[in-house]
């Protein structure tokens, strides 16, 4: 179980031995890092300090990275409570090792005025990761009226987004992107061309027509990727493309960033590790939106990540209740969760079948998304609160539903053998987990 | 110079038309602060208010223009005429005509509808604001009380601010201001700006020019021309566009406030503002460019029909 409260006195941690990633120079070196209230005060080959008030970690054979910074992350706060609050959303991030999660405002009511970012604010200020709130670039996310868009940027929204709609009216989309360039903050963009996707269920393709499910073409993402991009080069706007799923998309993207377009994108890990093959089992918990497509679009997305064109991976944590999912899968809801498995889903995907490098992995969840957001976050700095997140790299383990912390458990994961865990994190300068094996190496 | 001469846009009058203006606004002027306030200039002469839009200050004040130089003035505003029975624009026209009037003051929202008038008469037509294209009388006022304040026009320094794309005051506004030698900087909103403001000096928040103007002049929110609204809400615009007392009070010396009227109290001007008494006050010149708008529309009659 999560140990915030029991360790919450903690004052001084001394992390010893840990393999360090950068993920901007791409290195790792072995160091000991040491953390004074909650500030890290030192990064250097050998620290010894004893004295009251230390918990020693033993890092030894583990990879020490920046807390991780999952861009996009459904905390269901306010108005779905039952599935998660901001409290839960937060512990299940922080055993994922992610210490900010940037949350969607399609909540009830929408993140759409300052009251709503405030509330959000107000209401993380002790959790156990920092919460960003984006908040909506339209009215309740409906696509009719623009948001006060000022006003939410001063209130504190980083970022700005119709999380589960796309904006339809064109025109609209162009005014909500001159006028947001004028504050600097980027739109956070769902693609979906809701005349192609209507009633679909899964990537419109060999396994919809032979399972008789109700497809949705990759054209619904690609179509209003198009028309985005034409927009955002138009009026200069801060563009990502949230959850990509399309080999095309990767296309267009790239061609963008090319041509100058202010332009980056993220992926999700279910969308790397999945193909739309695993449908045969009519298991709900691979019903998300955007689909999961086939295998020569998650190649594509995999070339994506290699290539550069993508900038971050980011979980699309989307909890459901039991009863939303064990229904039909024309009547089930649409999303997985994904804070706890972000890591340890694209690691073995993306680290261990296709070689990536694990810096440029750990880069994709923590100092590019900063960036992307603009926040202080995914490094590993003497002088800044630290966040910090350790990983045994050589673990392996079958995720089963129990494992979850999240309160709602539609986890696509469940069942598959997934390398990589989040041993510890340090959290907001507060060591915020620790796994079973970690505790019995520290000393305090 | 301006005799049987049309005004349907600022970029037709010279530098030498404006200078003739002013000095014979000079000398209005002193007619309306008279007991008698009456000079027999234009007797006989006919004139017809033709307004397709509504309008409080431009056409009173036209038609008190046109009854201080005594000449006789007709109104003919579309909700009280035949346009509502289906005539068309010319057919009204043709009517008006066939009734031997020497001018015609003309407002209609559509823009360029007072261009074509002008095609179609042979009378003089004074654009009393054409949609979101022009208004030069307006224009003119604005420059001639600038000028009766500062003594001066170039170098001095203008924010414009707020709805700019759907202001006919604006524009004509601009075009004159720039052939002065005025500085001009337009505050907006990127939605109410053209697609490509490259060409104007351009602020998006009303802080950025507050302090360093000699002149803040805030534009109406034109909600009657907006087809679709862009813009979030007033709490947005008070916040980045609305003259508040605190900016009132941080312009600096000597500097005044316009607008072209009528005010929307609360959202481009608060209405404690609109309401503040002493020096700050005095600040605000919307009741000069008003009695300065007579002394205008009476020289540009006089000097038309003269």
């Amino acid at each position: 179980m999560v140990s915030v409260k029991e360790d919450n006195n903690v004052k001084n941690i001394l992390i010893k031995s840990g393999k360090i990633v950068d993920p901007i120079k791409r290195t790792e070196s072995v160091s000991d890092i040491y953390i004074k209230n909650g500030i890290i005060s030192e990064i250097r080959e050998k620290i010894d300090i004893t004295g009251d008030n230390i918990v020693v970690i033993n890092a030894d054979g583990y990879t020490v990275s920046p807390g991780f910074v999952d861009m996009h992350a459904h905390l269901r706060e306010p108005g779905f409570e039952d599935e998660e609050t901001i409290e839960s959303g937060t512990l299940a991030a922080i055993k994922g090792g992610i210490t900010s999660v940037a949350c969607m405002p399609n909540t009830s009511p929408a993140i759409d005025n300052q009251s709503a970012v405030r509330y959000i604010l107000e209401k993380s200020k002790n959790m156990a990761c920092n919460v960003f709130p984006v908040a909506a670039m339209t009215a309740g996310c409906k696509g009719i009226n623009i948001t006060e868009i000022g006003l939410l940027a001063e209130a504190g929204a980083i970022a700005f987004s119709d999380d589960g709609n796309s904006v339809k009216d064109s025109k609209l989309m162009y005014e909500i992107m001159r006028y947001s360039r004028q504050f600097g903050i980027p739109l956070i963009l769902h693609e979906e061309d809701s005349s192609i996707s209507k009633s679909g269920l899964v990537h419109e393709g060999h396994y919809s027509t032979i399972l008789g499910l109700e497809g949705i073409s990759s054209l619904s993402d690609d179509l209003m990727i198009a028309r985005d991009i034409i927009l955002a080069a138009r009026s200069k706007a801060r563009i990502h493309i949230t959850h990509l799923s399309t080999k095309n998309s990767v296309k267009m993207i790239k061609r963008a960033k090319e041509e100058g377009v202010n332009i980056t994108c993220d992926v999700t890990p279910h969308h790397l590790f999945f193909n739309d093959s695993c449908l045969t089992t009519f298991n709900t918990s691979f019903k998300v939106k955007p689909p999961i497509r086939s295998e020569e679009d998650r190649m594509a997305l995999i070339e994506g990540i290699k290539g550069g064109v993508i900038d971050a991976i980011a979980s699309d944590h989307a909890p459901h209740l039991d009863t939303e999912k064990n229904t039909t899968f024309k009547l089930a809801s649409f999303g997985t969760i994904g804070l706890e498995t972000l890591f340890s889903a694209a690691f073995t995907k993306l680290c261990i079948e296709e070689k990536i490098s694990l810096p440029v992995l750990i880069n994709l969840i923590s100092a590019s998304p900063a960036a992307i957001l603009g926040i202080d976050a995914g490094k590993i700095e003497a002088g800044k609160v630290a966040s910090i997140t350790i990983i045994d790299t050589g673990a392996e383990e079958v995720i089963k539903k129990e494992s979850f912390i999240s309160k709602s458990k539609n986890s696509a994961f469940i069942g598959q053998k997934l390398k990589g865990k989040i041993v510890c994190t340090v959290s907001k300068g507060k060591l915020a987990y620790r796994d079973k094996c970690i505790k019995e190496r520290s000393i305090s | 110079m301006l005799r049987k001469k049309s005004i349907i846009d600022t970029g037709s009058l010279s530098l030498e038309d404006i200078d003739l203006i002013f000095a014979n606004a000079d000398s209005f002027l002193e007619v309306s602060e008279r007991d008698v306030k009456k000079v027999p200039a234009l007797r006989g002469k006919t004139i017809v208010n033709l307004f397709f839009e509504p309008s409080t200050r431009t056409r009173t004040s036209f038609e008190i223009a046109a009854k201080r130089l005594s000449a006789d003035i007709i109104n003919f505003s579309s909700s009280t005429s035949s346009v509502k029975k289906g005539e068309s624009v010319i057919d009204t026209l043709k009517t008006i005509l066939s009734m031997k009037v020497d001018l015609i003051v003309m407002r209609h929202s559509d823009s360029g509808a007072v261009k074509m008038a002008e095609q179609f008469v042979n009378v003089p037509v004074i654009n009393a604001g054409d949609g979101k294209h022009q208004h030069p009388t307006q224009a003119l006022l604005d420059l001639y009380t600038i000028k009766k304040i500062f003594n001066k026009l170039e170098g001095l320094k203008v924010a414009i601010i707020g709805d700019f794309i759907n202001s006919r005051v604006a524009k004509s506004d601009i075009d004159l201001f720039e052939r002065m030698g005025i500085d001009v900087t337009v505050v907006s909103p990127a939605m109410l700006l053209p697609e490509d403001f490259s060409r104007m000096k351009v602020k998006h928040s009303i802080d950025d020019v507050i302090e360093e103007s000699d002149i803040i002049y805030v534009l109406r929110m034109q909600f009657e021309r907006q087809n679709r609204k862009f813009y979030p809400s007033i709490m947005e615009y008070n916040r980045f566009l609305s003259l508040n007392k605190d900016r009132l009070l941080r312009m600096k010396p000597g500097s005044i406030v316009m607008h072209p009227g009528p005010v929307n109290r609360g959202i481009e001007i608060t209405d404690e503002v609109m309401d503040i008494s002493g020096e700050p006050g005095e600040r605000i010149t919307i009741e000069q460019q008003v009695t300065n708008g007579v002394a205008i529309r009476m020289a540009v009659l006089y000097l038309i029909l003269s």
